[in-house]
């Protein structure tokens, strides 16, 4: 009992002794608090624009030459002019459709030619070659529906074809907000970071000699280790308590993006436990890997760089291609990433989380084995 | 009473000890044999990598995997209480610079078990014998390398050890400093502290010390008392030669 007492006495004591050198240390703060604060804050308004509904969030600018003239051409023209998805603008004189395009000044050239009522002559659509494809279909089927809609003189077929065909989407399984992404995201991407300050403590107290004093005292490597590890687990989720609290309640108020935490927030406990457990890891790997204060620094940053890269934190992984996508597999992060999303956007089940879990359980395992075999404390 | 038995120790920091170019194996210690007397300051001296701080941290637990046998006031090393009864300030000055001297001594004294009464009560005696009392709240990377330095000492002498192991204590410090870490040296022994001293200046281990073990790659080479040596700095160039000892 008076061993425990003891023993309990001295983990608090290494506990506060970690703490307030980690406080202490002015690029701390601002790297594990502030960094991500910022990240989420400008990219999640940078990101807006990939996040946003392609067809309904932006307009096209549409140049349209009407050489035809007849009731029914005025009429598609006046329909695709009417159209939100449409900015109607003008050619400026002297500008082919290749400098149109060039200096922005239209998305897409549309020209209702004589003779389009009766099908001698299609009605031709130029795209800017740089359009994202999402737009170029969208502006192909709104074309095609409004001319079939005044050559057959059917009235809002939209409407008519709404009885055969149904989308079906739960209320929270939309696109990803730019929040949603950015703000799992970036809070993973920090709490990787810790490797960061966690090495380069390790790696100053064992070469400053302060760690083989320590071991001079009846203290076991055991309780050394604790003492060093638990700070660095909390401080990993308050960082994403914070994070999730500046995603929810400070940026909709900035920026004007909500935040839905899904029907499960619940979930986001042991998910968060487990995605610290990991980062924990991570950064004992480093700082087994490494000799230095500085190597263990370069490392670790690089590490959660890449991994950031790879896991969809970076890039978004919606938006990554195919073969990407597969690789983004070796990043815990995108693990991670996948099991908040799995929270905010899909209102998924734990029993679908949970192998996400068990794979970053897995990885903190192999970091904590492989720094096991490598650490030297003295 | 003997405060401190070495018993033909041998180490090396290569497990399988390798040959060297001249044929033979390198050990940073080798069969080495040394006893400290209670009540005494022995001098531990020696070239660069003769084995000096090998020896003190194989005495407070810091290395293991060697032979021989080591008792520190009859208890076994690395024994939870032998340690205890040792103080030992490193070469490198290994104290928590992000922290202040009174936070350095609470971390150490929690760890070498005192109770908040004792601490609070040693911390300032401490402070005190080493002149810091000034600076306890100051963060310690703001101190001098003299008042680091007595940091350093004042760590080792928290828990009243009955052996402090000092590594070169006055390694780049002030000639102030240095007078200063003396008295409190001598004092100290004249309180009953056994000190081993691991020192570079012979004067400062002619000038404190009463034995001397004199130790060159890793054996001892010589042994005996102070007094029997006339000229220290001329004595130890006869013993471990001229040649630099870079490597």
């Amino acid at each position: 009992m008076g061993c425990a007492m003891n023993n309990y006495k001295k983990l608090k004591e290494l506990f506060r002794k970690e703490l307030l050198i980690l406080l202490r240390d002015r690029q701390t703060i601002p790297l594990l608090f502030i960094m991500p604060v910022a990240l989420i804050f400008f990219l999640s308004l940078a990101l807006n624009g990939v996040y946003a509904d392609k067809v309904t969030g932006h307009q096209i600018s549409l140049v349209m030459e009407n050489t035809s003239r007849t009731p029914k051409a005025l009429q598609l023209e006046k329909k695709i002019a009417g159209n939100k998805l449409i900015k109607r603008v003008f050619r400026p004189p002297g500008y082919d459709n290749d400098k149109l395009f060039e200096y922005g000044k239209a998305h897409a050239v549309i020209f209702i030619p004589k003779g389009f009522e009766d099908g001698t002559k299609p009605v031709e659509i130029e795209f800017d070659p740089v359009l994202d494809a999402g737009y170029k279909v969208a502006l192909h089927s709104l074309i095609v529906g409004l001319t079939a809609e005044v050559v057959l003189g059917v009235d809002n077929i939209e409407a008519t074809m709404a009885n055969f065909v149904v989308e079906k989407t739960k209320k929270n399984q939309n696109f990803p907000s730019p929040l949603q992404q950015s703000v799992p995201g970036w809070s993973i991407f920090a709490m990787f970071f810790i490797a960061i300050p966690m090495s380069i403590a390790f790696l100053r107290e064992k070469n400053d000699g302060t760690l083989q004093r320590l071991f001079t005292y009846p203290v076991s490597a055991t309780l050394v280790a604790l003492g060093k590890l638990i700070p660095y687990y909390l401080i990993n989720l308050i960082q994403f308590v914070l994070m999730l609290a500046v995603g929810v309640y400070l940026m909709p108020q900035v920026i004007n993006l909500s935040f839905n935490l899904g029907i499960h927030p619940w979930h986001l406990v042991p998910i968060t436990i487990v995605v610290a457990a990991a980062s924990t890891g991570f950064g004992v790997l480093m700082a087994s890997l490494a000799r230095t204060p500085e190597q263990s620094s370069t490392l670790a940053a690089t590490g959660a760089v890449l991994m950031a890269v790879f896991g969809g934190i970076m890039v978004p992984h919606v938006v990554m291609p195919q073969v990407m996508k597969k690789l983004a597999m070796i990043s815990p992060m995108y693990w991670a990433h996948q099991a908040y999303l799995d929270v905010f956007l899909r209102d998924a089940s734990f029993g679908y989380i949970l192998p996400k879990l068990v794979i970053l359980a897995i990885f903190t395992l192999v970091c904590f084995y492989i720094a096991g075999r490598r650490i030297k404390w003295m | 009473m003997k405060a401190l038995e070495i018993f033909g120790i041998t180490f090396s920091y290569n497990r399988s000890a390798t040959k060297s170019a001249d044929g033979l194996y390198e050990y940073a210690l080798k069969d080495f044999t040394l006893c400290v007397e209670s009540g005494q300051i022995h001098a531990l001296l020696g070239p660069n990598g003769a084995g000096k701080t090998t020896l003190m941290r194989i005495i407070t637990g810091g290395l293991r995997g060697y032979t021989g046998n080591v008792a520190v006031f009859g208890r076994k090393c690395a024994d939870m209480e032998a340690l205890k009864s040792i103080g030992y300030a490193p070469q490198p000055v290994s104290v928590f610079t992000a922290l202040t001297a009174a936070e350095n001594l609470r971390f150490f004294g929690v760890m070498s078990g005192l109770t908040n009464k004792k601490l609070r009560e040693r911390s300032i005696a401490v402070l005190e014998e080493t002149g810091l009392v000034r600076y306890a709240h100051k963060k310690a990377s703001t101190y001098s390398g003299g008042m680091l330095r007595r940091l350093n000492l004042a760590v080792a002498l928290l828990h009243e050890p009955r052996l402090l192991l000092l590594d070169e204590p006055t390694a780049g410090v002030d000639p102030q400093s240095r007078h200063h870490i003396y008295e409190t040296l001598k004092k100290l022994n004249t309180d009953g502290m056994t000190i081993l001293l691991s020192t570079h200046i012979m004067e400062e281990a002619q000038h404190l010390c009463s034995k001397l073990t004199l130790v060159d790659k890793g054996a001892v080479v010589f042994a005996g008392d102070m007094a029997e040596i006339g000229n220290l700095e001329k004595f130890f160039l006869e013993k471990t030669g001229h040649g630099l000892r870079d490597e």
